[in-house]
């Protein structure tokens, strides 16, 4: 009998897990793996495990598959559940992840089920970057006779909303496939709505000859798929209430910032997270600005209606879908021909919200035109900055309050400033974990890891704990940026025990508003390149958190710029050699 | 034998002139502060560790240390700088400090908050503006000081040319100065006894404190001759200064609650020839280099060696180094401290305009733009700007169309030429909170208010242009010299302050306590009266501070060691 293949290391399981089933599977025999394979279908397909399917006989399904491009994870999720219910249909369905996939790879695929999220201004996510100019490059290869549907997820505040997806869209059409479903573009409230879309649009792609199918079949030989890490026990739906326990702004005064340090008793069975992982925060809006906002629609309120303002509308947005509304409910002519222009609505939107519209283009409302015209309030991200190893039964969370002025107006970020405004410790907190498998530490807890991170990036801080707590013995090396350094060195005692007990072996500050000239992450970046070129060289793996455009990016072209210095100028291999550290997992980020 | 030396001794010992760890702590990213030794050894290169005393409070709740930063002193002797220099100091107050420049009582520009990131760059713009900052703190010789504006009299430009010629001769030596903030170039230093032979004036231990010299013209003490280590007061004949008495054993530092400290006038020890004054100066230094107290720091000053030897076997010492006896003093008459604010007219023709900068804070208020004002000065003078030893400046050598210019500057930015009361104009306070690690109670920022409402009592007395001397310390460090104050009051604890009473106008003798932990409503009450009496009971030209002696309000203070003497405490109401 020839050696069992072991479980490969990409399988989506911890190292110690995969060494785990190898030793199970090696030695199991065929009957045995036959049993567990149907057990185990049968069990995510929802079958009691006590009448697992016997093994069918071999037959072929129609392939289908099923293409994916996410960066928090929803378009992954919802492809992910596509998938059950393909295999449900009896499709040999595979996952693809566009990060990891070429468009070579439709040019034989027959049926395609595309999710794809809209990023930054209209971009697609970032690892799904490089499939999709691949895809919209002249020389993309021809996908005639491909059958395809796009559902394509964004959020209306956004200009160009659901761009990535209308995209893709007309472009698969144009290299030939076969639009076999309409596309769909969804806002943040997509759970509904992506569900129904996905079992109408696979009814749409299944020959007729498998209609009658139940079978579970599966398939070993499928590329390795990721796995959602473990059902979560909570959810938009049903939110753990945790309790907030410790609320301080770690801005000293004197600062331009003002920057919240939440402690959240989350003790609840079944609530796990892992450093990297955001927290959705489900807020409550402003009762001043619900109250302003019942003012300006001169609308009569009721209990009932104040409460789901409060609670659950989004009274903030203003995107052209919500004028568009807007202009049909009031019977605006000049609303309606605003929103249908997007250029002059642009102007108008840029920095206004939902109020400012009702107060330039008052209408008296009814109090179910106000709900018909608002869509529902959508939850709010925040990366983990603690470890559950480090701190038992807690997560913490690092909030920068967001406020501006504008058009005579204070204005507040919902959920930045609920937290900081209208909570207090004692008080509880809507959350639920959004998982970001794209953001984990090295397995091998020797790998050296550089972490960089401005503003309430350093919620890094989450890494830093679950090394110390794991007794990883790679060297870490942070390095944080924000304005001034009396004010604004988040965490700073902290970080001084770090490294005095040696957790952290380097530390690298840049405070952009000390002195003169502006010095950034990138330039300390720059300026000890050749230490970070020594890291990266003995396997470091690197990570960048906060924000994209005021600090991602450079940081990203800086480390392609050092890579090319290394590669003795050479440009475009720099750019490489950052990709081939991104796809060995070396270089993640999470941004926003 | 146990080693019985002061801490700070073993510290300077151990530095390697200076040098310490300190370039190491500049390189720690991760604190604001430098090592606890290095703190002590920063004070030789001009600087101090400070923190934000506002901010305690809430830093180790919001996960921060404290919030350091540095105060940094210049060296200017004789407190002359160029526009040129002044535009120079502007730009770091606003690239790294907080803003504001603030001149001291001892003729010389601080800098506040600059943090510890930026302190290598501030001090290469200090080098690059042609100043430094050795020597300006720390146990040694520091900045010196000389009768404001050398362009009144050949006697003044002597007594500036001493001051410089002073300072130079008496500069440590050490190039741990130059390695660490100028060059970066680290340089290990010698250790041992091969230290010393890098400074053969102070040796491995530099001195037992900080050592104070000034030099005065009279008929004006504006530099507080009395309240310094060593002084050289200008004797003129026709016109050209024939030679200086020399003053030893002055200053103002004490503890409360020890008697055995206390502010001293300094004695005058005898009369040199101009080409011996540089050398006096170092023998009296060296003496007290090997004579001073080097076990216990709160009686090292050159005050208390003269106390403790006596002034003839001090003086018998520094003749014997020097080879020649001192002549006997020759008479000299100081009429008053403080300065000679509004314009005047100097012997070239040219004028100077003295400006009262209250508390010495040059900083841009709303109504009131200093700052602003005297960079827009600075961007059209041609003279010198000098610091006076009592927070004040003198714009020097303007001419007649210049003055008008100045003058509209000054309107444009709402700066007053001529200022409030005759009180406020004397008035002086020490920087205390909230950057002062040893302050008590506040005093800058207190200050001004208070004399607001003294000045309510004194318009009711009609007292308003009257001189009265009043000075404020937050502690009894005494940095605003306030027992040479007709009023001196000194921090105590948050809002209460010691009154100390009869002070002479003109610096020569020290104040006697009146009122012990007064607040503000005591104080006003206990000077009301005593403002009243004086309106009506003084004789012709009687000052305040001789006024109440003469009422029998307090005793005089005829010498420091008589100060904590018949003491007889205002009735506490
Ligand atoms: C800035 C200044 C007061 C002002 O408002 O102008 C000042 C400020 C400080 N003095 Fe002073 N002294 C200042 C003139 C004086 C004077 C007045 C004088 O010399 O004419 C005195 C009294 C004279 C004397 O030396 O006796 C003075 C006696 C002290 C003492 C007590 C010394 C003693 O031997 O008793 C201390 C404490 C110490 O040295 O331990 C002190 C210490 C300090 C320190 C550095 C506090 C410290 O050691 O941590 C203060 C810094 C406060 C800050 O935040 O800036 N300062 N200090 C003056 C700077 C002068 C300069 O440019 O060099
Ligand atoms: C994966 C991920 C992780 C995140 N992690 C963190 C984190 O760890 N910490 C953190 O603080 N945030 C984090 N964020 C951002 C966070 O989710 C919220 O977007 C942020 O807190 C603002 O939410 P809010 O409800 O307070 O503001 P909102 O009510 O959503 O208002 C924000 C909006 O207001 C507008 N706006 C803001 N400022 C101005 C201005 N000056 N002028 C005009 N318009 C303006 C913009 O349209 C902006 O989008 C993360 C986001 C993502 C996607
Ligand atoms: C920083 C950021 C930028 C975004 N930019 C857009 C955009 O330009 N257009 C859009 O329609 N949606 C935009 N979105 C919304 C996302 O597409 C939406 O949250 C989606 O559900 C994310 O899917 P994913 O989890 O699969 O990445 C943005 C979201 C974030 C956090
Ligand atoms: S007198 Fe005291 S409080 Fe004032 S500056 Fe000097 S040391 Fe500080």
């Amino acid at each position: 009998m020839t050696a069992l293949a072991p479980i490969p290391s990409t399988a989506p399981f911890s190292a110690a897990e995969i060494g785990l089933l190898n030793s199970v599977v090696a030695r199991s025999s065929p009957e045995q793996r036959a049993w567990l394979s149907g057990f185990l279908a049968g069990l995510s397909a929802g079958t009691p495990a006590a009448q697992a399917a016997p093994l069918a006989p071999p037959r072929k399904r129609t392939p289908l598959t099923i293409l994916y491009a996410s960066e928090s994870g929803n378009a992954e999720s919802l492809a992910l559940a596509a998938r059950k219910s393909a295999a449900k249909l009896g499709f040999d369905a595979r996952v693809l992840d566009m990060a990891e996939a070429d468009p070579a790879a439709l040019q034989k695929a027959g049926r395609l089920l595309v999710f794809a999220a809209t990023w930054g201004e209209g971009d697609p996510p970032q690892r799904a970057a490089d499939f999709y100019t691949a895809l919209m490059a002249g020389d993309a290869p021809r996908l005639d006779g491909l059958h395809f549907s796009v559902l394509a997820l964004g959020d209306s505040a956004y200009v160009n909303f659901c761009e990535t997806g209308r995209r893709i869209d007309a472009r698969l059409a144009e290299l030939g496939g076969v639009r076999v479903a309409e596309r769909i573009d969804l806002d943040l409230d997509f759970a509904k709505a992506a569900a129904a879309w996905t079992t109408a649009t696979l009814e749409t792609l299944r020959p007729a000859e498998d209609a009658a199918s139940t079978v579970v079949h599966v398939n070993f030989h499928a590329d390795a798929e990721p796995a959602g890490e473990t059902a979560p026990a909570f959810s938009a739906e049903s939110p753990l209430e945790a309790e907030i326990t410790e609320l301080v702004n770690l801005s000293g005064t004197g600062s331009s910032r003002e920057t919240w340090h939440v402690e959240l008793r989350t003790d609840a069975p079944g609530f796990t997270y892992q450093p990297g992982d955001a927290i959705a925060v489900i807020p409550e809006n402003d009762p001043e600005l619900v109250a302003a906002v019942i003012e300006a629609a001169r609308v009569t309120p009721d209990a009932g209606l104040l409460a789901h303002l409060e609670t659950s509308a989004d009274i903030t947005t203003l995107s052209r879908p919500l004028a568009e509304r807007y202009g049909r409910i009031a019977g605006r002519e000049d609303v309606a021909r605003l929103a249908a222009d997007a250029a002059s609505f642009q102007a108008f939107a840029a920095d206004r919200q939902l109020l400012d519209l009702f107060k330039t283009y008052p209408a008296t409302l009814m109090g179910s035109d106000l709900r018909e015209l608002l869509r529902p309030l959508p939850h709010r991200l925040y990366s983990v900055a603690s470890s559950a190893a480090a701190h038992e039964g807690e997560t913490h969370l690092l909030v920068g309050a967001v406020r501006w002025h504008a058009h005579g107006l204070d204005r507040k970020g919902v959920a930045s400033t609920f937290l900081a405004d209208r909570r207090r410790k004692g008080d509880s907190l809507k959350l639920f974990v959004k998982p970001n498998r794209h953001f984990r530490l090295p397995a091998d807890p020797a790998r050296p890891v550089v972490m960089i991170g401005a503003g309430t990036g350093v919620a890094l801080r989450g890494f830093v704990a679950e090394r110390e707590a794991m007794g990883a013995t790679g060297h870490n090396w942070l390095v944080f940026g924000e304005r001034n350094f009396t004010h604004d060195f988040l965490y700073q005692l902290e970080w001084q025990e770090h490294l005095a007990s040696g957790t952290l072996a380097r530390l690298d500050v840049a405070f952009s508003r000390d002195q003169p000239e502006k010095i950034y992450v990138q330039h300390r970046l720059w300026q000890h390149r050749d230490q970070l070129l020594g890291w990266i060289g003995d396997g470091a793996h690197i990570y960048v958190c906060g924000d994209e455009k005021g600090m991602a990016r450079d940081v990203d072209d800086t480390l392609a710029r050092i890579l090319a210095e290394q590669a003795k100028g050479d440009a475009e291999a720099g750019r490489a050699a950052l990709k081939a550290l991104a796809k060995a997992g070396r270089y993640q980020r999470d941004v926003y | 034998m146990t080693d019985k030396r002061a801490r700070n001794e073993h510290i300077k010992e151990a530095s390697r002139q200076l040098r310490g760890t300190i370039a190491e702590g500049l390189a720690d990213q991760a604190t604001g502060a430098i090592a606890e030794d290095d703190q002590q050894l920063v004070k030789f290169h001009g600087t101090y560790l400070q923190d934000d005393r506002d901010l305690r409070g809430e830093r180790a709740r919001k996960k921060l240390e404290k919030a350091y930063s540095f105060m940094i002193r210049v060296r200017i002797p004789g407190g002359v700088v160029t526009p040129a220099q002044w535009l120079a100091l502007d730009a770091i107050a606003g690239n790294y400090a907080n803003g504001t420049l603030r001149l001291t009582t001892r003729q010389t520009f601080q800098f506040h908050g600059v943090i510890k990131s930026n302190m290598r760059a501030t001090m290469q713009a200090i080098d690059a503006a042609l100043l430094d900052t050795i020597a300006a703190c720390g146990d040694v010789n520091r900045n010196v000081l000389a009768t404001s504006n050398p362009h009144l009299s050949p006697a003044h430009e002597s007594a500036l040319e001493l001051a410089r010629s002073l300072s130079t001769h008496l500069l440590p030596r050490t190039g741990a100065y130059r390695e660490i903030w100028l060059d970066g170039e680290r340089i290990a230093g010698p250790d041992g006894e091969a230290a010393g032979e890098e400074e053969p004036l102070y040796g491995r231990h530099y001195l037992p404190r900080k050592f104070k010299t000034v030099v005065a013209v009279p008929p004006d003490n504006d530099v507080d001759i009395f309240a310094h280590d060593l002084g050289f007061i200008a004797i003129v004949e026709n016109g050209e200064v024939c030679g200086w008495n020399v003053t030893v054993g002055g200053g103002m530092g004490m503890t409360h609650g020890e008697p055995d400290t206390f502010p001293r006038t300094a004695d005058v020890m005898g009369f040199c020839t101009p080409s011996q004054a540089v050398d006096v100066a170092e023998k009296v230094l060296t003496v007290q280099r090997d004579w001073g107290n080097r076990e216990i720091r709160k009686r090292a000053r050159l005050k208390y060696t003269i106390e403790d030897r006596g002034l003839d076997a001090f003086r018998a010492e520094v003749e014997r180094r020097l080879g020649y006896a001192l002549s006997p003093p020759r008479a000299f008459d100081f009429a008053r401290t403080g300065d000679h604010l509004g314009w005047q007219k100097g012997p070239d023709g040219r004028f100077h305009l003295g400006l009262f900068v209250e508390n010495g804070r040059i900083a841009d208020r709303p109504g009131h733009g200093l700052r602003t004002a005297m960079r827009e000065i600075a961007e059209i003078h041609k003279g010198e700007l000098i610091c006076t030893a009592n927070q004040n400046v003198i714009v020097a050598g303007v001419s007649a169309r210049a003055k008008k210019r100045i003058d509209a500057i000054l309107a444009a930015n709402g700066i007053l030429v001529a200022t409030s009361s005759g009180l406020r104009r004397n008035s002086m306070a020490c920087v205390a909170l909230p950057t002062c690690g040893l302050a008590l109670a506040e005093s800058e920022r207190y200050l001004p208010s208070l004399v607001t409402r003294l000045e309510a009592l004194l318009d009711r007395h009609g007292l308003r242009e009257d001189e009265i001397v009043i000075r404020m310390t937050g502690c009894p460090n005494g940095c605003a010299r306030p027992y040479l104050a007709e009023i001196g009051l000194v921090g105590r604890g948050p809002g209460t302050y010691n009154l100390y009473l009869g002070a002479a106008f003109d610096g020569s003798r020290l104040s006697k306590l009146h009122a012990e932990d007064v607040h503000e409503a005591e104080i006003v009450s206990l000077l009301d009266p005593l403002f009243g009496r004086y309106a009506l009971e003084r004789t012709d030209g009687e000052r305040f501070g001789d006024f109440v002696i003469r009422a029998g309000v307090v005793a005089p203070t005829l010498s420091g060691r008589t100060f904590h003497d018949d003491i007889r405490l205002a009735g506490r109401r």
